[in-house]
């Protein structure tokens, strides 16, 4: 049992690993976003993880990965949207290029 | 109007118009100096019927100033009045080649106005007023070539010499007030006491320096510088008799022994001033001395407790030396000099000029049937049956037999040698003035009767056959003297003393003239360190003003600054984390988890 929490526990350390090397080394608004779900998806797995083998009988764990799985949706939502509106007015979605964000 | 005012408005108003229209003003002074005189006729006709004109006009709080014209006042304004206008019909051809003439004819008409307010004043407060008004006029007059420095020298010399005196006039009227409680003249001598004779010295002191007595007498002489219808004026009826005047009226203030202190100031004034006179070298200064003398004469019939007596010498010394004075001015013109020797033989040229003068010296001398002889033989009844007589009578003979010494010593000056003479412009309008007032010498004597009865002054005993003889003898001699034999055989070894004018005036440099430099020398250390000393203040006041500056603008302005300074710092640091690239961002954030992270982790080692 304990082999199988240690297996989803380096699952979802990996996925944040990835997930942070993702958004750290990416120029792409998509791909950073992109990073941005595996931290988060490492983060769910993490969650599941204990809660199976912590307190499987409450349902707590379970909705507030629903939660976090909602607030993931909407901010891919307007993650594209910024990207979309990046893309119409400048043609590209390089951050690298994106300085006058600072406003 | 009361009619106490005539006499002294009109030469006033004429002393403002002159100054405002600056033409005409000779015209317009005499004008004004004839209606004074008509006004004081008017006057002493009043007071002759017996209606004394008396006029209140506001003044202090309880202190009316009161003009009165009493019988002995009316008579005075007239013969002010009557001097100043023959003296300024004089001055018309005196003055015809001067420049500044409205100047002069203002301030003579002003002149006149004070001694009219001086001679009528019937309270202190007026009699004051009029008191320093004068010593403005003549110092004004006195130095009325101010370009020159000697006459602007004796001017400022005259006015301190009187105006230190006058000090003496001002304590004395405060006793007064402060005694009777009234500022009339008349109610206010009655008081008695000591009082009443710390007040009697004290006006004594004052009569001294208008009436120039010794030691007081060096400013007359100085006062020469003067144009002569100026002297002349002031000599006169004017400012010298001011002083006379003031003792005269005051007379019945004077206690006995202040009585004797005054006649014997007057008996040395006429005796010292007399040999002065003897030796004096220039004719104007010989006169002034002269005017001394015979003011010592009439405060010598003060002090014998005889006032009507001094007032008759008064009258009778108004006309003459009015007259010598204005012949010594003619004189003065022809020869472009006043020192007897420029004048040498100046009585064979101008004849006319010179019998006006001699007959004006006869009179001054005593010679019957002139005035003088009149007036002094009142003075020299008086002084020998004064109390003092063993003083008063020698001396008032010595200063009569000086009289006619000096006087027959001039003639003899004038009348001998030979000099120049130039023809001078407007000698009809001087000699006219000249010989109006001759007549007036000659002749006042037989109006002395009249004077004496209508005067309320307790009158002179009749001098006896043994006075006049007295009298004339000492008159007589004094000429022959001073005919026949020089001042410097007559004096002997004081003649040099008497020629720098018996330097008493030296005396009073070192007696008064040093101690009063050196208070003053301390007073100006004084204000010298006082000067510092609030310099001082303020310049430490200035340092501290600087410190608190700099430690404002260091400190507290420095401090706030380095706030602002600081923020905005922070702010700028601040700026550049916020780079606009998301990476930036993201790398921030996540150093910082990781910093969070490692922070919790070691504390929930340490727990």
């Amino acid at each position: 049992m304990t082999m199988i929490l240690i297996l989803a526990l380096v699952t979802g350390a990996i996925l944040f690993g990835i997930g942070v090397y993702g958004a750290l080394s990416q120029t792409n608004l998509v791909m950073i976003m992109m990073g941005v779900e595996l931290m988060l998806a490492g983060a769910m797995v993490n969650l599941v993880a204990f809660w199976r083998f912590l307190h499987p009988e409450a349902y707590s764990g379970q909705m507030f990965v629903l939660v976090v799985m909602t607030v993931m949706a909407l901010e891919m939502a307007v993650g594209f949207g910024v990207a979309i509106a990046r893309f119409r007015a400048k043609g590209s979605v390089e951050m690298e290029e994106a300085e006058d964000l600072k406003g | 109007m009361s009619a106490v005012l005539l006499p002294i408005l009109p030469p006033l108003i004429v002393t403002l118009a002159v100054l405002i229209l600056r033409r005409g003003s000779a015209a317009l002074a005499l004008a004004g100096a004839t209606l004074s005189l008509a006004g004081g006729v008017r006057l002493l006709a009043g007071a002759l019927d017996g209606q004394a004109e008396t006029l209140l006009l506001p003044g202090l709080p309880d202190m009316p100033l009161r003009l009165a014209a009493g019988p002995m006042t009316a008579l005075l304004s007239v013969a002010v009045a009557t001097v100043g206008t023959l003296v300024l019909v004089y001055a018309i051809g005196y003055m015809k080649r001067e420049s500044g003439q409205a100047r002069f004819y203002a301030v003579m008409s002003l002149f006149l106005a004070a001694m009219q307010a001086l001679v009528l004043a019937g309270d202190w407060v007026l009699l004051l007023a009029a008191w320093e008004l004068i010593g403005l006029c003549s110092y004004l007059l006195i130095g009325f070539w101010f370009q020159r420095p000697e006459a602007a020298n004796a001017a400022s010399r005259a006015f301190l010499y009187t105006r230190s005196a006058d000090l003496g006039l001002y304590v004395a009227i405060f006793i007064l007030i402060g005694s009777s409680g009234t500022s009339e003249i008349a109610a206010s001598l009655e008081a008695g006491g000591s009082a009443s004779t710390a007040a009697g010295l004290l006006l004594l002191l004052a009569a001294m320096g208008k009436s120039a007595q010794v030691p007081l007498q060096d400013w007359l002489m100085r006062a020469m510088a003067g144009p002569t219808p100026v002297s002349a004026l002031l000599h006169s009826a004017t400012l010298v008799a001011a002083g006379a005047i003031l003792l005269i009226r005051s007379a019945t203030l004077l206690s006995a022994d202040t009585l004797l202190v005054v006649g014997l100031v007057g008996g040395v004034t006429t005796v010292a001033a007399g040999i002065i006179a003897l030796a004096e070298r220039d004719l104007k200064r010989m006169l002034a001395a002269s005017t001394a003398s015979q003011y010592g004469l009439m405060l010598i019939a003060v002090g014998a407790g005889v006032p009507l007596a001094a007032l008759l010498h008064l009258l009778a010394h108004a006309a003459i030396k009015s007259s010598l004075f204005l012949a010594a001015g003619d004189f003065q013109h022809a020869r472009e000099g006043t020192r007897f020797d420029r004048l040498a033989g100046i009585g064979r040229t101008r004849p006319w000029t010179f019998a006006g003068f001699a007959l004006a010296a006869l009179a001054l001398a005593g010679i019957p049937p002139l005035s003088g002889f009149f007036s002094k033989d009142a003075v020299i009844a008086a002084a020998l049956s004064a109390q003092g007589a063993a003083w008063l009578g020698p001396m008032a003979l010595a200063g009569t037999l000086l009289t006619g010494a000096y006087l027959s010593r001039s003639l003899r000056l004038l009348w001998r040698g030979t000099g120049e003479t130039e023809v001078v412009d407007g000698s009809a309008w001087m000699r006219t003035g000249i010989w109006c007032l001759v007549i007036l010498a000659v002749g006042l004597g037989l109006a002395f009767g009249p004077v004496e009865a209508m005067i309320d002054l307790p009158a002179p005993e009749a001098a006896g056959v043994g006075v006049v003889l007295s009298g004339l003898l000492a008159a007589v001699g004094g000429l022959a003297l001073g005919w026949l034999m020089s001042a410097r055989r007559l004096l002997g070894p004081i003649h040099h003393w008497a020629e720098s004018g018996l330097p008493v005036a030296g005396g009073l440099t070192t007696l008064i003239g040093r101690p009063v430099m050196a208070v003053a020398r301390g007073c100006e250390r004084l204000e010298g360190r006082l000067y510092d000393a609030v310099l001082g203040v303020g310049r430490a006041g200035q340092v501290v003003a600087n410190y608190v500056r700099v430690g404002d603008e260091h400190g507290i302005d420095g401090l706030i600054f380095a706030l602002v300074s600081g923020v905005r710092d922070l702010g700028a640091r601040a700026r550049t984390l916020q780079s606009g690239l998301i990476h930036h961002s993201l790398a921030i954030s996540a150093v910082a988890t990781a910093v969070l992270l490692a922070i919790l982790f070691s504390a929930s080692l340490s727990v």
